[in-house]
């Protein structure tokens, strides 16, 4: 009997200083400082004898804004990417998809408006002479409205495409904005 | 156990030869030395090494024959002679000596009871040797495997994965993020003679909250005496152009010490289907595991170290940005990513790293009572790599580091023979580290887990043909989290009302809450068994379980590339409490042997992750999928034949069939097995030089699912269409064929080295299946041919 106290007790010495191995505490966790971030899409017209329109997609915001172009008109229009969630620290996107341009591409869809768009002289090519399509020039036609779908792609399959399907890779970026063409 | 193949050949009085083998019960091995004798007579004969043994000058008439064995209880067998025959038996073995240390022989004598059990013999473990676990338990009926492509495969029991399935490896529960339902057991099968499926929770002792099961995986059993002898499995395969080598070598002395090694290599490249390639499916493995003890049958200690790593490829097409680009992978019949094959292995992919460090000590008093302690600590890593723009490749996208602690403490009282009773203490204290350089908003928080429990589990045994077994269990889990949630998402879901006592500091958007949650979970469990006669053996057993949520019902929150679904968990959620009964019926006449498991499990709380709307981001809308609660019905039954045409000719039959239903929302729950069936069909050469197996899978297209199903709206030629996105749709039934050719070299008897030819998917069957995450973008692999080399020595 008293053996077998004795195994009891060391049983429970042991036990006691495996469970003191458990005692931790933990520290705070750091607050992650999330990097691929885009929260602003910016989109800005400019056309001789007219002063500039921007128009902002904001993640946080609730995104009414309306472009407003004329008819037959070309357009100027640059489109910038911006990681805004730290407002001391604005980080333009548009450096890292130049920077990486062989990987990234964009691209917009209309529907309701009709209007055709090309690279602009200032749009960076890829390694292939292929357009990134963040500086182009769009022709507006006649007077409609509806909304344009601006893409960021990443890693497209294909850098020609006239349809979203057809660059294929995953799709960073893609929002709505309504658009108006009004009679010149 | 006993099973006849009868070869008539002629007949003479007094002069009639039985042979045949007996075998392990368990694991199918060969028994040494066991004595064959006929009662009432001196007539015997003893076993050779393969288990092999020949009774000659046998009298026509009924005799009484008894198979003896010291490490097994006895079994006696009354059989009528007119002719020569071969009787196969198997022992149930029990080394009695190192029941402590061999902790699958002593569960094997607990789990065998009542709660179903199958079992994976050497053989099956060998011819998985390159692949997984989860693909090895699939041959068994009521397992299948929830896949994420092809390497990446979990265990699922009964329309049950995750933390509902508990893995025990070596006596010790594995802990390693088994939330996940892309993550794979971080598991060596190499490593492991023995794999046993018990479908009810009847190993309480590892735990009460598994209402799916529990695997039990157990090491080679340890030789007493002086012995030296090891094992090579080389495997080379075309599909993935790759293969594997394990390798493992085993050392004991006379004075009880004892030493062990192995080590498992695999590489593979990227895998093909009939038609195309799976770009970026490639995998590598590497794998050690040592021990170290001493057993001097009253006491003895032993010391293990285990390393698993391994990088696993994701099929690259399945990495998507958006719904719209989630709807053109579905409407196309190919990856949209197809390159040339490759051995490399780039993002998206997984890297784990699971090392496991045990000690067990344990000693016996007064004769019949034994204890053991176990410490036992687990350090996981797991690194997930995404696609990402504009960080480093080598920054993963998920990066959690979890360690487990675990003290177990067990006393086992052999009352009589018959009755045996087991009582116990288990700690566990579990701290998951989540690194922030991820850039990438935490899936899992950081937390401090503990799991405080208790069991006392007894046996009742009067005799071979009736057993009786029962168990309670209490755990009490307690949750310690510290985690950031967007300040908008805490107020919408109204944690601020519920949960304000949680709430640490708000920093901008962010809030630092830190939940600290308490369950109480209680487990029961009791089981019969009888047989009737000597054909028939029935067996019944009731498991209560219950479950707390895990980190990931829970706590997860953030994007899943792979189905471009938001998901977050609940704060609100309680324990599941499940009740499962099962049944089971078999029988033996003549050369058929049938078997019929029916079960039926009622779970409250049931804890799923349904759709919750849309959530507008910067890439269009995404569905938002949330964890909730419900009442489940599941049940089902498993059926398995064999059918023994002759000696060399055998047809083995599984089938099963799983229903489950969501009572609340009156829903059929998602990812359940369709209907399955395999057929196998087996001819062995007369001496057993070689053989030959035909195996033809099944599955049924499963008819019975939720409609998950969202539009996306489109841009097309100018105007804005809604298309739907079918995620629900299960694929078509398929059918495959598998044919192995093994050969058995050297000296017959002894079988050291084997070669075997396999090939799967012969036919290069066209399928997808529903189990498979990857089954939104590719078809499944197409033929492979496999050849294995088996070497002991």
């Amino acid at each position: 009997m008293v053996k077998t106290i004795i195994l009891y007790t060391k049983q429970t010495l042991l036990f006691i200083f495996l469970i003191s191995i458990f005692s931790c505490s933990k520290d705070t966790p750091e607050i992650v400082n999330e990097e691929e971030l885009i929260t602003t899409v910016e989109l800005s017209f400019n056309t001789q004898g007219e002063s500039e329109q921007k128009i902002r997609w904001e993640t946080t915001a609730p995104n009414t804004a309306e472009i407003i172009l004329k008819s037959n008109t070309e357009y100027e229009v640059q489109i910038t990417f911006l990681d805004e969630s730290d407002p001391g620290d604005i980080e333009n996107i548009n450096e890292e998809i130049i920077e990486e341009v062989d990987e990234h591409q964009v691209f917009f869809e209309f529907s309701g408006v009709t209007i055709s768009y090309v690279q602009s002289d200032s749009d960076p090519l890829d390694s292939n002479q292929n357009p990134v399509f963040i500086n182009t020039v769009w022709s507006t036609s006649v007077a409609s409205s509806g909304i344009v779908r601006a893409f960021l792609i990443h890693e497209p399959t294909t850098k020609n495409s006239t349809t979203r399907n057809g660059f294929g890779g995953e799709t960073d970026v893609s929002v709505d904005i309504p658009i108006r063409i009004l009679e010149e | 156990m006993f099973f006849l193949k009868g070869i008539p050949l002629w007949s003479q009085d007094c002069d009639f030869v039985i042979s045949g083998t007996i075998n392990d019960l368990h694991d199918g091995t060969p028994i040494y030395g066991a004595i064959i004798s006929i009662e009432g007579s001196d007539n015997f004969a003893q076993t050779q090494e393969n288990g092999f043994y020949i009774l000659e000058g046998l009298c026509s008439g009924s005799v009484n024959l008894k198979i003896e064995h010291t490490e097994c209880n006895p079994i006696k067998k009354k059989v009528s002679i007119d002719e020569n025959a071969i009787l196969d038996f198997e022992l149930e073995h029990h080394i009695n000596e190192l029941e402590e240390i061999i902790i699958s022989d002593n569960q094997l004598k607990g789990l065998n009871g009542n709660a179903k059990e199958s079992r994976l013999n050497r053989d099956q473990i060998v011819r998985f040797s390159s692949q997984s676990l989860g693909d090895a338990l699939t041959t068994l009926a009521g397992v299948s495997s929830l896949k994420t492509g092809n390497a990446i495969a979990k265990p699922m029991i009964h329309g049950m994965y995750g933390s509902r399935v508990g893995i025990v490896a070596n006596g010790v529960r594995l802990r390693d993020q088994e939330w996940g339902s892309d993550h794979a057991p971080n598991i060596d099968l190499n490593a492991f003679q023995n794999v046993q499926l018990v479908k009810g929770a009847a190993a309480l002792k590892y735990g009460g909250d598994t209402p799916g099961g529990i695997i039990v995986l157990s090491p080679p059993k340890i030789i007493l005496g002086d012995s030296l002898f090891g094992q090579t499995i080389i495997n080379a395969a075309t599909n993935g152009g790759g293969g594997s080598l394990t390798s493992k070598l085993m050392k004991s002395t006379s004075n009880g010490y004892y030493i062990n090694g192995q080590l498992t290599a695999k590489r593979f490249g990227d895998l093909t289907t009939p038609e195309y390639v799976l770009s970026n499916t490639g995998m590598k493995e590497i794998n050690v595991s040592f021990k170290l003890g001493r057993s001097i049958v009253i006491k003895g200690w032993e010391l293990n170290y285990s390393r698993f790593q391994n990088e696993t490829g994701i099929l690259r097409a399945a990495h998507i940005g958006n719904i719209q680009d989630l709807l053109r992978a579905l409407e196309s019949n190919i990856p949209l990513r197809i390159e040339p094959f490759t051995y490399g292995i780039s993002a998206p992919k997984q890297q784990g790293l699971h090392q496991n460090i045990h000690l067990i000590y344990f000693n016996q008093f007064k004769d019949n009572f034994k204890w053991q302690l176990d410490y036992n600590y687990q350090v996981n890593t797991r690194k997930e790599f995404d696609v990402r723009r504009g960080v480093s490749v080598d920054i993963p996208a998920i990066d959690l580091k979890l360690q487990t602690q675990n003290v177990l403490a067990n006393l086992k009282w052999n009352k009589t023979f018959s009755w045996e009773f087991e009582w116990g203490i288990n700690a566990m204290l579990q701290d998951n580290f989540s690194n922030p350089n991820t850039g990438v908003k935490r899936l899992i928080p950081d937390y401090l887990k503990t799991e405080l429990g208790s069991y006392f589990v007894g046996s009742y045994k009067p005799s071979n043909s009736f057993h009786w077994d029962w168990g309670i269990r209490l755990d009490q889990v307690d949750w310690d989290v510290q985690k950031y949630y967007g300040v908008s998402d805490w107020k919408t879901r109204g944690y601020d009302k519920v949960f304000p006592q949680f709430e640490v500091k708000e920093t901008g958007t962010q809030i630092l809450v830190n939940p600290k949650l308490k369950f109480i979970n209680f487990a029961a469990q009791t089981g019969f068994s009888f047989e009737i006669g000597e054909q028939f053996e029935t067996s019944f057993s009731y498991v209560l379980s219950q479950r707390s949520p895990n980190a990931s019902e829970l706590f997860s929150d953030g994007l899943h590339h792979s189905l471009a679904t938001i998901e977050y968990g609940s704060l609100m959620l309680e324990k599941e409490i499940s009740s499962k009964f099962l049944l089971s019926l078999s029988r033996t006449q003549g050369k058929l042997k049938g078997s019929v498991e029916p079960y039926f499990s009622r779970i409250n709380n049931y804890i799923f992750i349904g759709p919750k709307g849309l959530q507008q981001t910067i890439r269009g809308a995404f569905p938002v999928w949330q964890y909730d609660a419900t009442n489940a019905l599941i049940w089902g039954v498993d059926a398995s034949f064999d059918f023994n045409f002759s000696s060399q000719l055998n047809l083995d039959l599984n089938a099963s069939y799983t229903r489950a239903q969501d009572l609340k929302n009156e829903l059929p729950i998602i990812n359940i097995p369709p209907f399955n069936s395999t057929q196998t069909i087996k001819y062995s050469s007369p001496k057993n030089r070689y053989d030959v197996e035909v195996v033809n899978h099944f599955v049924a297209r499963q008819k019975r699912f939720p409609d998950l199903n969202f539009s996306v709206k489109t841009l097309s030629e100018g105007s804005i269409i809604e298309q739907l996105v079918d995620v629900s749709t299960p694929p078509k039934a398929y059918q495959n064929l598998d044919l192995f050719f093994s050969v058995y070299l050297g000296n017959p008897n002894k079988s050291k080295t084997i070669l075997r030819f396999m090939i799967h998917n012969i036919t290069q069957t066209k399928y997808r299946d529903y189990l498979n995450r990857m089954r939104f973008y590719a078809n499944e692999i197409g033929r492979n041919f496999q050849f294995q080399l088996v070497y002991s020595y």
